[in-house]
Order: C-alpha cells, then structure tokens, then sequence
C-alpha cells in the first residue's frame, strides 16, 4: 500500500491536515467540523443529491457539495456563511415542497437534537418556522405497504437515494432503482412493480438508512421517541453468521433490530435476524404443564419438576436433544444433567449441524466482500446463511469469480462463473443414522479446476458446507495456503454445540429430555419415547407430545455466548426480562438434579455464565 | 399606562389543541392580560374582532371550506399583525392529508366507506360550506409571525405575544421553534 499523502486545508479559517482522496465533507467531520448532510451516509458511496452540504470553495465559481468535493493542497473552505446559509435553506425550503413533509403525523418525529428524522433536524437547525412554497398535491403519493414487515410512504422521500446505495453496496441485491425524471421521480422495486411482487429479500438495510420516515418499521412505528431509547449490541441467533446488532430497546420491549455498523458484517442484516426474529411464531407457553388421564394441564413449577425428574431418573436409560438455536451455557448444562444426573452420554443436536471436519485458516467475514474467488462447495448461503450469501453478492458485484460445487439450485447460481456437480455416493456409515445421511464427491476434472481457480486467485475464500465425503474434505486441504475456509454451519450455534461434542446423532432411550429453546420443528424427527419432557418457549408438535413442559426464554431473554461459523466466541447479550419469572435454561435442570439427590450441582452456574 | 393592545384569536379546521396551549400559559396568562385587551376568542364570550379592528390577530387550524376562508379573511381586515398559530394554521397540518385524493373521494371515505358506517350518505345542503383544498393560512391571506408546533409550547405562544407588547418583532429559534 502507497504511504497517504497529507494535504493541508483550511476550513473555517482553522488550518487541518487531511488524506488526499478525501472529500471535504471526510477531511471536515474528521477534524471535528460539522458540515449538514442528508443524501451522505458514512456506509455509503457519495451521491451529492440533496446539495444541503453546499460550502463556498475558494477559487471556485459556485458553491460546491462538500460531500463530493475531493481535497487538494491549499483549499480554503467555509462551511457556514451567509451565502451558505442562504443556499441551505433554499435547498431545504425544495425539500419541504416537494412532497408531504408534515412532522406530526410522521413516525420519524422528533426534537431538534434526538428526532430520527434527518430532514427535521435540518429544519430545526436552520429555524424553518413555514413553507416557502407550499407542497404540490396534485395527486397525492403513492404508499407501497406490500411487505410485510416495513412501509414505503413515498410521500416522505426526499430522493437521497440513500436506500438505493444501501441495495446496491451494502446487501448487493440491487432492486432499487427510480423511475421517471426530474420533480416526477420516484423510487421504485425492480421494473417499477410493488416490492412484494419485486426482488426484494426484506433485509431491511434500505430503512437503516432511511433518513426520514419514507420507510418505516411496522413494529416500532409511533412505538417510542429515540429519545425514550438505548441502543444495545448484541448477536443475532437466527443462523451461525451471528451479525452484529444494535437492538434498540424501550423500557423491557425490543422496538427494533438494526445492524450494528461496527459488527462483524458491517451491518448487514437479514430478514430473518432483522425481522422474523422479533415475531411469535406460535402461542407462548408461559406455565409449566404436565400430562394428566392424556391431557396437558399447567400446574406449579414443582409439580412440573418432581413429575419431570422421576420420569427422567426413573428410567433405563435417558437422553437429550438441544437445539442450535441456544448459548453455549445451555449446551454446557444438558451435558452436565445428562452425563451428571441422568448417567447418560446421549445428547444430540436439534436443528443445526457443523461440517465435521475443520479446516484452516478460517476466513473472517469481514473479508469476503473483498476476496476475488469464492468457491461454494455442498451448501446454499443464500438460504441458510443470508448475511453471508449478500456478502458473497458484494464480491461478485467487485468482480470475483464465484463457483457453485452443488447438485441443487442454490440462490447464487446466477453469479456462478462455473458450476459443477457432486454426485452421490453410497456411504458406508457405521450407525444406522449415518447411513441415511448423504455423501457426495468430486470428480477429478472437477476437482483440478476447483484448485486451480484458488491457485490464481489472490485472497481466495473457500465456503463448504455439510455432509461432503471425505474425499472432498481432503481435497479442499490440499488447497494453497492462501485459501480461507468457512464452514457453512447449519443452525445457528452449532459450531458452539461442536466445542462441547454436541452433534446430530442417532439416540436410543426410554426418556427423553428436549431442550427446544425457542426453536420449532423443521423435519428432523424426535424419536418416540415412553416418557419426554420439553423445555421450550413456543407451543409445537414436541410439546404436543411431551409428557412434562416447562417454560423456556426466548434467544433474548438469555445471556451467554455462541459461536458463529468464523469460530469467534460472540455475546449473546439479554435484551428483556421473561414474562412469568420464567428462569435461565439451566435453571429447570438445576432443580431436576435437586430432586434426584445432586444438589449445587449448577450452583456455579451463574458464575459460569460470566466467565466462559 | 399606555393602552392595551387588542388581541383576537379565532379557530378554523384544527383540533383546538393549540387554544389548549395558550392556556396553558397559566399564571402567565394574568400576568400578560395587564397589557393585553382580550377581544374575540372561541374561548370568551366575544364570537367575531371587533369591525373597528384589533392590533394583533391569532388564527389557529387551516383554511379548507367556504366558512373557515370567510374566518381568516375577516381576522386578516380586522388585525393589524397576523399570527398563525400551529401546524394546521403554519402549514396545513393533519387536514392536508385529503389533499392527497379528490375532495368527492375524501366525502366518500369519510361518510360513506368508514367501517363504523351503515347506510351512510354525503351530506348535502346549500347552508353548508363548500370544501376546498386544504391550505395553510398564509395561502390565502398574508401572515405577520409564523408560530409552528403541534400545539405550540405554552413558552413560545409567551415569547411571541409578551414581545408584540414589548413592541418587538418575535424571532423564534432553537428550543421555543422545537415543540416536541
């Protein structure tokens, strides 16, 4: 990397030393100088749409958008003039007039210093106390509520084309775009079509950025002022990716999730971790229930437990399920009651599997919107890791070549620069269970060219997923050293479950214990036992069946750590307090050991949740 | 002591929140009355200014229908210094948003299609006022001083008329501009 070239400028008479190929707007916030904006955003490319950041420019014949405006030795701005002031309150009286900019019965509103209107703030700040030229009704707007998660009000856009940027280079889908020209334009999905009939994924990244109430949250809508909230990071337990997120929390409710600008993706969300994951699937089991003559009924917690643990201890043999979608604390505490308590060593994994062999060095996925060759081998991103699929999408856009290895379509075909197959090969396993798993392997032809694309690429990134033969694994080792590797994890800490032994395997036990968390079926089959008990949080075909439910906490309403397919250890940070008192995972099982005569076993527990 | 200076306020399409505002001056109310002659107010007996005029004019609510312009055309000849008290009478406010369809399709909407509504039809009566786009006052009528807020603070209604008396121009900024 060439050492930066410092230049000198000058800005409001206060000489500063800024980095060539800075813009004004850069070298000015860097310095502690406050230059209005609307259209910028830090996360984004500049577009010098909004011509609020105008500053006067010696030597130059108009003002210019500091946003825009590169450095160069020996300029002399000012950024608050009279000129300026005049310009900015021009350009913002054209704001107001072109649409229906009326603050109360925005969603946005606010004061001059917390609104999460960018456009009011500006109001405020430059004393706006009318409208210069009254708004056009002619028609009125168009209001595109076709989602099911956030509102477009083109009433309230102002054409930054922020939401256009943040499509295009933040999550790489590329749906928006505008239709029309001048005073007539609006934004649109696709070839102007409503966005749930357009390409959009609902990843919501267009209404983080957002800087008036054009798109909107149905959740936190009019739900509390910015004012009224803090913003808490945390980890998202929708897959093993485990964004970062800044949760904005109201009191002891999650009125949103946004991403979090520092976090492992940048910010990038999904409409899973965004959206779906503040959403009640099914009804919420807030009391402890046991079956009575066939029939679930609540009763008390020890109740529930006795029944609970004379069921599980009394049996031949016991084992649990634990789902993927739990802090490693939880899987610590199943391993402790079954292997402890119950004497047992069966504990296998729900809803989640990490490809069983590891290879190194692992990629960050901070890196794969900048490597130049992604291969995808047996797995779909698009699907089950979204973040990182957007990621992949953003390589693509800078002109890496990416190779599907997969028999199914996968969401990225259409960026494939090559395709090739896995067949199917019969595996010789040595349980029943893994017999039924499939197997797949390369062909030499295949497999030659697989290396050789990482061979020529500079920052290579490999991405691979499950159930691959051995062959495969092997090959992918014999790769160059400059090749990364991400294993492409199913479920969302399974990686974490791995750390402690925990995978998907065959079990065989008269009781059963489930610890469900708020995770629901999806097809892997718990098999029958002559006694269950499910701890989990929504009401499902497991707990139909169980013979004991107790309550459990949603992934935000627990505290703990998982392990995201990066292998980082990331908090998962408690975000709201359980409704009905309903205790800690661990706590349930801290009981159950009680009554079958291992109490203080999880006394530590507590203590352990901090320090791991 | 000088003579007191003549204050009128009327209210045309808005909610009354913002005469809710002003009373909410409280003791300051008393306290401003010993310079202020209060003339016609919704809230007093006095219904119509005064013809022979009064200094200071308060409009509060938007102009949309035949009555509410005959309202602030008669406060704008009787007032020397016109005030527009509050969004609706600042910028149109909340009653805009049926500027966004026909003013057949807004009648519609609202007595015909509400979901509370059985059998429901627009009224019709040559007493009625003719509704028109919803404007800010000073789409038809000249405005002196522009009091923004939905309602305006109590602070800022204060500032605005206790300068009037003082003979200044008010000029709202910062925190008596930022309603919220």
């Amino acid at each position: 990397m060439p050492e930066t070239t410092i230049v000198n400028i000058t800005v409001n008479g206060q000489a500063i030393q800024a980095k060539a190929g800075q813009t004004v707007l850069q070298a000015a916030s860097a310095a502690g100088i406050d230059i209005p904006t609307l259209c910028d955003h830090p996360q984004l490319h500049s577009a010098g749409s909004c011509r609020v950041c105008l500053v006067e420019i010696e030597k130059q014949r108009t003002l210019q958008p500091a946003c825009t405006f590169p450095v160069v030795e020996g300029l002399v701005v000012l950024t608050e003039t009279e000129k300026v002031v005049a310009a900015r309150k021009f350009s913002l009286q054209m704001l107001f007039s072109e649409r229906s900019h009326y603050c109360m019965v925005c969603t946005a509103s606010g004061t001059g210093t917390t609104s999460e209107c960018e456009l009011q703030k500006l109001a405020y700040r430059y004393g706006m106390d009318c409208f210069t030229y009254a708004p056009a009704w002619q028609h009125g707007w168009p209001l595109d509520a076709s989602r099911r998660f956030f509102v477009m009000d083109h009433s309230r856009c102002v054409l930054c084309r922020r939401c256009i940027r943040a499509c295009d280079e933040i999550a790489a889908n590329h749906t928006l775009g505008v239709a029309q020209r001048g005073a007539r334009t609006m934004v649109c999905a696709d070839d102007d079509v409503t966005f749930a009939d357009s390409s959009c994924v609902s990843c919501g990244t267009c209404l983080q950025v957002c800087p008036t109430g054009a798109l909107s949250d149905r959740r936190s809508a009019f739900a509390g002022h910015a004012s009224e909230c803090k913003h808490v990071p945390t980890t998202c337990m929708g897959c093993a990716v485990g964004c970062g997120i800044k949760a904005v929390l109201r009191g002891n409710s999650i009125l949103r999730l946004e991403g979090d600008w520092e976090g492992n993706t940048g910010g990038l969300l999904c409409a899973t971790g965004r959206f779906e994951s503040l959403q009640s699937p099914a009804p919420r089991i807030h009391r402890p229930m046991v079956r009575r003559d066939g029939k679930l009924v609540e009763t008390s917690w020890d109740d529930a437990i006795n029944a609970a643990a004379r069921g599980l201890g009394g049996a031949a043999s016991a084992a649990a399920f634990v789902t993927s979608r739990t802090v490693n604390e939880t899987m610590i505490a199943v391993l402790e009651f079954l292997n402890e308590v119950l004497k047992s060593d069966q504990v296998s994994l729900l809803n989640g599997q990490a490809p069983p062999t590891e290879l190194s060095p692992r990629a960050k996925l901070r890196e794969v919107a900048d490597a130049d060759c992604i291969v995808v081998v047996g797995g779909d991103p698009i699907k089950h890791q979204k973040a990182l699929g957007y990621l992949i999408r953003r390589a693509f856009d800078r002109q890496a070549r990416i190779i599907i290895i997969e028999d199914s379509e996968t969401g990225l075909d259409a960026l494939a620069a090559q395709h090739m197959r896995l067949s199917a090969i019969s595996h010789n396993g040595r349980s029943p269970f893994e017999m039924l798993r499939y197997s797949y392997h390369l062909s030499l032809n295949d497999l030659s060219q697989f290396r050789k694309a990482t061979e020529e690429a500079q920052r290579p990134i490999v991405a691979y997923g499950t159930d691959l033969s051995s062959g495969v694994y092997a090959a992918m080792r014999t790769l160059p050293a400059k090749a990364h590797f991400l294993p492409l994890v199913l479920g969302a800490n399974s990686a974490g479950a791995a750390r402690y032994g925990i995978e998907p395997r065959g079990v065989d036990a008269d009781a059963l214990f489930v610890m469900a968390g708020d995770d629901l079926p999806d097809g892997q089959p718990i098999p029958e036992a002559r006694f269950t008990v499910v701890q989990a949080a929504w009401q499902s075909r497991w707990t139909e069946r169980a013979d004991v439910v107790l309550p459990g906490r949603l992934w935000h309403e627990k505290r703990g750590q998982m392990v995201n397919l990066e292998d980082s250890l990331r908090p998962v940070v408690q975000l709201t307090e359980p409704p009905d008192q309903i205790g800690a995972d661990w706590m349930p099982l801290a009981m159950m050991s009680a009554v079958l005569g291992r109490p203080g076993l999880f006394a530590s527990m507590a203590s352990v949740q901090g320090s791991l | 002591m000088p003579a007191k200076v003549k204050v009128a306020s009327d209210w045309m399409t808005g909610c009354a929140g913002c005469h809710m505002s002003l009373l909410d001056m409280d003791q300051r109310l008393i306290e401003l009355l010993e310079y202020v002659d209060l003339r016609s107010t919704p809230i007093t007996d006095l219904k119509h200014p005064d013809k022979d005029g009064v200094d200071v004019g308060i409009l509060e609510g938007c102009v949309n229908n035949s009555t509410t312009e005959n309202v602030c055309r008669t406060m704008r000849s009787r007032c020397k210094i016109l005030i527009a008290l509050g969004d609706c009478a600042v910028f149109g406010g909340i009653p805009t948003m049926r500027n966004a369809c026909s003013t057949a399709a807004a009648l519609q909407r609202a007595y015909v299609e509400t979901e509370s509504t059985v059998d429901g039809q627009v009224p019709q009566h040559e007493d009625l006022a003719v509704m028109q786009e919803a404007r800010a006052v000073d789409q038809v009528v000249d405005v002196d001083i522009y009091l923004p807020g939905c309602p305006p603070s109590a602070d800022a209604i204060f500032y605005v008329l206790s300068e009037l008396v003082a003979g200044r121009k008010p000029q709202l900024k910062g925190k008596l501009l930022d309603w919220h």
